[in-house]
């Protein structure tokens, strides 16, 4: 009998730890297991399964982690980007718990029964309620309104707990960046020894965000081995190691060890202005350019076939559904889709004559569920490397710039599950939910879109 | 939506976490915009029943004219938290019955996690033979069959307690619920915070 086959025959487990390790590669996890930097990490993925996953499209951390949270695509979940539109209005809003229409893991297993921790996931503000204690994500103004129960939030003060490292300062220079990611990991990591513990809890989910972060504004630096950034990233990366070590020589028979990022990582080539594009193609035309930064969607001008919000998401002009909007529904609207999917995949870089996008997705090809009207009706998918924003107006219709130097990937997102043989190869963030209910034994929701692994 | 009258009845041994939790609910409950009264054992005691000892004839008067003033709060839409030792079953029974919204929340404790607590040295002296009459050492108690909520406070924080009651009240519709989809995530100077944050970092 193999290990999985003894592993098998153990007492079942219920409880669960989970970390989050926003945007750390699959590819990159296995190369600081293969050159000695993750022991704990290659000791641990020979008691379980570590694999690759995908993530969804978009493939920033508000769709993919509204995505794992919910166990369903985002045309159920209606969490498209960090950034979306009221089509009647123009009005701009930042997606939060508030617009997220399905239940979420926590939810569905606080009504188990079960206890649940749950800190730091992106789209977690405002903090819904559960049979425990939730700490809101990044995008929560202050830690006093980021908690349920509020009760809890002197707490976290007591522990140092920070909500996000302040990534202007990061902005500023390396040295600082490295300063605020480390320091926010310090928070993370104290938060979550702490919580593991002095509370009470059955699903223990701590998300640390400054992986991403130290992506964004190193990645480049370590790929390129700089002297001094990139052992710097490598010290960043022995402490989640350590972290995860220590964890795992904390846990019972009982608990179940899973870890996961959501996305993966790369160089920056570019930033991909879409809207330039747009405005270049005569699909957009602004009011008055440059345009009134306070203006927002209002400086579109009626005349205007689409725009797109970040990342590459392209939408157009429908009579009846966009304020304004005038290219009719049916035939007009699919030709015109047609042609700006079309003309994407054509786009080149001008420098390297490399194509930005590898695939123009019609929104219903990766959608389906209540809140599709809501999604964009182009989704364009861009090769590594190539990232596509959501700026209404820039001269340029790319740019390379020093500060932001990562960009997420679709196809190198990972998860870890410990003790379980996963023979699946192909799976998405998406199964996430339905794996960690099944590993607790508690019921799956048949509304799911995802499979369970285990 | 308008109030509807509820009396939530902590029952329990003495330092079981009655007055704890129903003090936390009420802070939840105001939270949300409820009228809410708390009528404590302690606190009725040098009122409105002071006139009373701690006999059987008399616990069950004491419980009597809390019940009286409960029935009179909830049927005009307060939600009433009664925290009181109350013992027995059928005491229970008619302020339930009487009562009508009536929803029992049973803290439960270990009697050692109890006499290890004493918050008020209260289970020394009971144990010392020094307070007659005392609920769980030198007189019975009655737990109940079929409470709405049952606590486990040596088990339980009292945050993961009041989770369970609130999420049992929203049940039966006696709070609304705590997030309102229509309501506004952010303030404008909120927004604009996390806006410049996302700004920094590439999103808008």
């Amino acid at each position: 009998m193999g290990l999985f086959g003894k592993l098998r025959g153990k007492k079942k487990e219920r409880r669960v730890v989970f970390i989050g390790l926003d945007g750390t590669p699959y590819t990159f996890m296995q190369r600081l297991i293969a050159s000695g930097r993750a022991p704990n990490a290659a000791r641990l993925a020979g008691q379980g399964s570590l694999l690759r996953m995908e993530s969804v499209w978009p493939w920033v951390s508000s769709a993919a982690w509204s995505t794992m949270m919910t166990g369903v695509n985002p045309g159920k979940h209606g969490i498209f980007g960090f950034v979306d539109r009221d089509p009647a209005t123009y009005k701009q809003f930042i997606p939060t718990s508030r617009h997220m229409k399905a239940r979420t893991l926590w939810e569905v297993l606080s009504d188990a029964g079960k206890r649940v921790i749950v800190v730091n996931v992106p789209v977690t503000y405002p903090p819904r309620q559960v049979n425990g204690i939730l700490v809101g994500c990044f995008l929560s103004p202050s830690l006093d309104k980021a908690v349920y129960p509020q009760s809890y939030v002197p707490t976290l003060k007591s522990l140092g707990y920070i909500i996000d490292a302040d990534p202007w300062k990061a902005r500023e220079s390396k040295d600082l960046a490295l300063q605020e990611v480390n320091a926010a990991l310090d928070a993370r990591i104290r938060t979550l020894f702490h919580l593991f513990d002095h509370e009470a809890w059955d699903y223990l989910h701590v998300h640390v965000m400054e992986t991403d972060r130290l992506h964004h504004f190193l990645w480049q630096q370590m790929e390129e081995e700089h002297p001094i950034y990139a052992p710097a990233f490598y010290d960043f990366y022995r402490r989640i190691d350590d972290m995860l070590g220590r964890l795992a020589g904390k846990l019972g028979d009982d608990t179940t060890l899973v870890w996961m990022s959501d996305h993966g990582f790369c160089t920056v080539k570019k930033e991909v202005y879409a809207n330039r594009w747009l405005m270049d193609r005569g699909w957009l035309k602004l009011r008055s350019v440059p345009p009134d930064p306070k203006a927002g969607l209002d400086a579109i001008d009626p005349a205007s076939a689409a725009y797109s919000l970040d990342p590459g998401r392209v939408f157009i002009r429908v009579k009846g559904r966009e304020r304004d909007g005038w290219v009719a529904p049916g035939a007009e609207y699919e030709a015109l889709r047609d042609e700006i999917a079309a003309a994407a995949l054509e786009l080149r870089d001008p420098d390297s004559g490399e194509r930005f996008f590898q695939a123009a997705f019609r929104r219903e090809e990766l959608y389906h569920g209540p809140c599709l009207e809501q999604a964009a009706d182009l989704i364009l998918a861009p090769y590594d490397g190539y990232d596509p924003k959501g700026p209404l107006y820039k001269e340029t219709l790319t740019f390379k710039g020093d500060e932001l130097v990562g960009a997420h990937t679709y196809d190198d997102a990972m998860l870890y599950v410990a003790g379980k043989e996963i023979p699946q190869t192909r799976f998405s963030v998406v199964d996430v939910m339905p794996t960690v209910l099944s590993l607790m034994d508690v019921a799956c929701p048949p509304e799911l879109d995802g499979q369970s692994l285990v | 939506m308008e109030q509807k009258g509820v009396t939530v009845w902590f029952t329990g041994l003495s330092g079981a976490g009655k007055t704890a939790l129903a003090l936390r609910l009420e802070e939840e409950m105001r939270q949300r915009g409820l009228k809410v009264e708390r009528l404590d054992g302690d606190i009725v005691r040098q009122g409105l029943t002071r006139d009373l000892g701690f006999s059987k004839e008399d616990r069950d008067k004491n419980i009597e004219r809390v019940t009286f003033v409960a029935k009179l709060l909830t049927r005009n839409g307060v939600a009433v938290l009664c925290s009181f030792i109350s013992p027995y079953r059928a005491v229970r029974a008619h302020s339930r019955q009487e009562i009508g919204n009536f929803v029992e929340v049973y803290c439960h404790a270990t009697l050692e996690t109890l006499i290890g607590r004493d918050v008020k040295g209260l289970y020394k002296r009971a144990l010392a033979g020094e307070i007659p009459n005392f609920t769980g050492v030198s007189d019975p108690y009655e737990a109940p069959e079929n409470p709405e909520v049952m606590i486990d406070s040596g088990q339980e924080t009292i945050e993961g307690s009041l989770a369970k009651i609130v999420h049992k009240l929203e049940e039966l519709g006696y709070m609304p619920p705590a997030a309102e989809e229509e309501l506004p995530s952010y303030t404008p100077e909120e927004e604009a915070a996390i806006e410049a944050r996302l700004a920094a970092l590439g999103y808008l």
